[in-house]
């Protein structure tokens, strides 16, 4: 049922954490603190943490599934479902890795056209990028996971820049604390479970990890940083922008950044940005890699060949969503997909699998 | 092998046409570094400062103005009269006329807020006068921008100004309960900008000048430190002091009505001293006049505030931060019943290096 994956191109059981995390920050983050302040406003750090850790119970529940049937999602589905629906859920989460590859690079290429060169064209933009992302993936799963711990730790030192913004900031903005309904509190933690997305990739990387058991409290320690940041971003925020402020900043992360002055360079932002490209790049190859992945597993088709295929669909669509609005929609709906697979279809599968093995053991 | 080739031209081809968004050299821009704002008539009339750097490596100053309904407006007509584009990325200072600042400055402000390349750090001020006849100026051997910037930032670390720029200003503006503020400048001579005091803003508009002796007191009320200097009056004298550290902490003793008590501390060093000798016993009589003055100053301040529905100290915020589902429109009524008790703590470390 099973193929099984040789030795040499599994991963550590540490670096399992840097695929989930590098997965988590993508461009969400860039604008994150005014949707979840719409409905608990500065309460919103709160929901941050609710959110945090729900994640840590679908990843909990993501390795439970992985270890009944001591493999991937995709032999998950084949084996609740049978062949031909569970290969049809497979394919539908070819659609949902496209998507958030398309979601991550189209958001990008918008930021960079808004606050550095308004006359760059996406196609060109985005074509090297996904040249690069193809050529990553062509080096295999283990060079993925490398370029997803280079897109953590080299831009790493970003998280200095936020200590300049708390120094203008206000952090009685925060008060008094629960000043919020739980119903508005649970609202805005839904909205932050948008921004947690990613882990689910945990789904198909399983396999590839050495001794997955040992792999798991690293990866819980990897959700748990990246709870953390967000947290620590929100506060941080939250205390900068007054809440009417923040409300009309479409990217609030790129505009604390105004603030930051260093000797040898005027606007930071500029450089901050510059970095997010390398933030940014884990995301496209990490789903580039899921979706070529599965289309092998499913059709039998050659990986290398899968995800041109996979590039060129998203190089054609990055070119379609052009405006804001456009960019808007297809996030929205890129969120509520990842939301449905995330806390409705992790539970619901991991029932059918009990039910089943219950039902073959008699 | 043939394929290989292809690709690489391919793929060299993209990267190179990539370079092609657009480039802005420094030789051939226009670096606006200060805008002012002035009004005719019913027009805005915007006036821009560029830096004209000569070939003996001295500057000037050159002024592009132009009228409108809208700064947009402005700016445009502005880069019709410009050979080369007019940039405000490394914009340091923009003016406002007192008649523009008393009519609402935020609908200019959005143009800054819009547009991703104006820095958060811009300082913003309040002339009295035109603007554009303080851009005029020839001031220092730095440039203009650069002399106004350095002014108006060096009175806020080490002055009695209070720390002021396009960020802290959105911010006062934007915070319900929190009313902004704005350094007040007025171009003395040909050669010379001084800072007379600070305008009071409700909401966008100015409503009061608070006068320069007052600055240091009103630094006290709304900044967190202060390291500005005050005059001292005693028996022997006069003496000054100066302020290293300062701390404000607001309580809130009692409501309805509400009632709001300021604790000051500050550490200072005295700097001048009249008389003699500083007999023993003197720095404690200094520090006494000290608080006393603070502490009457200090309740005028807040009063005459109150009566002027301004609220530069964010008291509105603070009552909110203490208070669960706080109403706004009710404060608006309570603020005029608030009473004010400050009490305050100097002490003077240091008395310089004679006594």
């Amino acid at each position: 049922m099973q193929q099984t994956i040789p030795e040499s191109l599994k991963i550590s059981p540490f670096m399992a954490a840097f695929v989930i995390v590098s997965m988590q920050i993508g461009i969400g983050v860039l604008g994150y603190q005014r949707l979840i302040s719409e409905d608990a406003g500065y309460d919103a750090w709160i929901s941050v943490i609710m959110a945090g850790l729900t994640v840590n119970v679908l990843v909990w529940l993501m390795y439970k599934i992985c270890e009944t049937v001591n493999g991937d999602v995709m032999a998950a589905n084949i084996y609740a479902f049978g062949k031909i629906i569970g290969n049809s859920i497979n394919t539908l989460f070819i659609f949902y890795f496209i998507m958030t590859c398309l979601t991550v690079l189209s958001g990008l290429i918008e930021v960079i056209r808004t606050w550095m060169f308004l006359g760059m064209k996406p196609a060109f933009f985005a074509s090297v990028y996904l040249i690069l992302g193809i050529y990553i993936v062509n080096g295999g799963f283990r060079t993925v996971v490398g370029i997803a711990l280079f897109g953590l730790v080299v831009p790493a030192y970003l998280l200095l820049s936020f200590v300049a913004p708390l120094r203008f900031g206000d952090l009685t903005n925060l008060l008094p604390i629960l000043d919020h309904t739980p119903v508005q509190l649970v609202k805005s933690a839904y909205n932050m479970t948008l921004t947690y997305l990613g882990y689910s990739v945990l789904l198909f990387i399983y396999p590839f990890i050495k001794e997955p058991k040992k792999s798991k409290k690293w990866v819980h320690l990897g959700l748990f940083s990246t709870m953390a940041f967000f947290t620590a971003l929100a506060v941080i925020t939250f205390a900068y922008f007054p809440i009417a402020l923040l409300q009309k900043s479409i990217w609030a992360t790129l505009e604390m950044w105004k603030i930051v002055k260093l000797p040898f360079i005027e606007r930071f932002e500029y450089l901050g940005l510059a970095n997010w490209a390398l933030v940014i790049l884990p995301n496209v190859a990490i789903s580039l890699w899921v979706a070529s992945r599965i289309v092998k597993r499913v059709y039998h088709i050659n990986q290398r060949k899968a995800v041109f295929v996979i590039a060129a669909i998203v190089l054609i669509v990055v070119i379609m969503l052009d405006s804001r609005e456009r960019i808007n929609t297809f996030h929205d709906f890129q969120a509520k997909a990842g939301f449905v697979l995330a806390y409705l279809y992790t539970p619901f599968l991991y029932i059918v699998l009990l039910i089943k093995k219950k039902v073959k053991a008699k | 092998m043939n394929k290989v080739r292809v690709i690489i031209a391919i793929l060299l081809s993209i990267l190179l046409l990539n370079g092609c968004a657009q480039r802005k050299v420094i030789d051939d821009i226009n670096i606006g570094t200060g805008i002012g704002i002035d009004k005719g008539g019913n027009q805005l009339l915007g006036s821009v400062m560029i830096p004209v750097f000569k070939a003996d490596k001295s500057m000037e100053n050159f002024i592009f103005t132009a009228e409108g309904s809208i700064m947009r407006d402005v700016i445009a007509q502005m880069q019709q009269k410009a050979s080369q584009p007019i940039l405000n990325g490394s914009l340091d200072i923009a003016l406002f006329e007192d008649a523009v600042a008393k009519d609402g400055i935020v609908q200019v402000l959005d143009v800054f807020l819009r547009d991703p390349s104006v820095g958060a750090r811009v300082h913003l001020a309040v002339v009295d006068g035109k603007a554009q006849e303080v851009f005029e100026g020839n001031y220092g051997d730095r440039g203009n921008a650069q002399y106004l910037k350095e002014l108006i930032e060096h009175n806020m670390k080490g002055g009695n100004l209070p720390v002021a720029n396009l960020h802290r200003f959105l911010f006062d503006f934007y915070q319900e309960g929190k009313d902004p503020y704005l350094p007040y400048i007025k171009k003395e001579s040909n050669e010379l900008v001084t800072i007379i005091g600070v305008a009071l803003f409700k909401n966008e508009k100015v409503v009061d000048i608070l006068h320069e002796n007052n600055l240091f007191y009103f630094k006290l009320l709304v900044d967190r430190f202060t390291t500005g200097q005050i005059k001292v009056k005693e028996d022997h004298g006069e003496a000054t002091v100066k302020s290293i550290t300062s701390d404000t902490k607001l309580k809130l003793t009692k409501r309805n009505p509400y009632e709001i008590t300021f604790n000051i501390h500050i550490q200072g060093i005295l700097s001048e001293h009249q008389g003699i000798r500083l007999e023993k016993g003197e720095v404690k009589e200094v520090e006494k006049a000290l608080e006393k003055q603070i502490n009457k100053t200090c309740m005028q301040l807040l009063e005459e505030f109150q009566k002027q529905e301004v609220d530069p100290v964010g008291l509105g915020h603070f009552v909110k931060t203490k208070t669960r589902n706080f109403n706004f429109d009710k404060w608006h009524n309570d603020y005029q019943n608030v009473t004010f008790k400050v009490s305050t703590n100097v002490r003077i470390l240091e008395v310089g290096v004679v006594e």
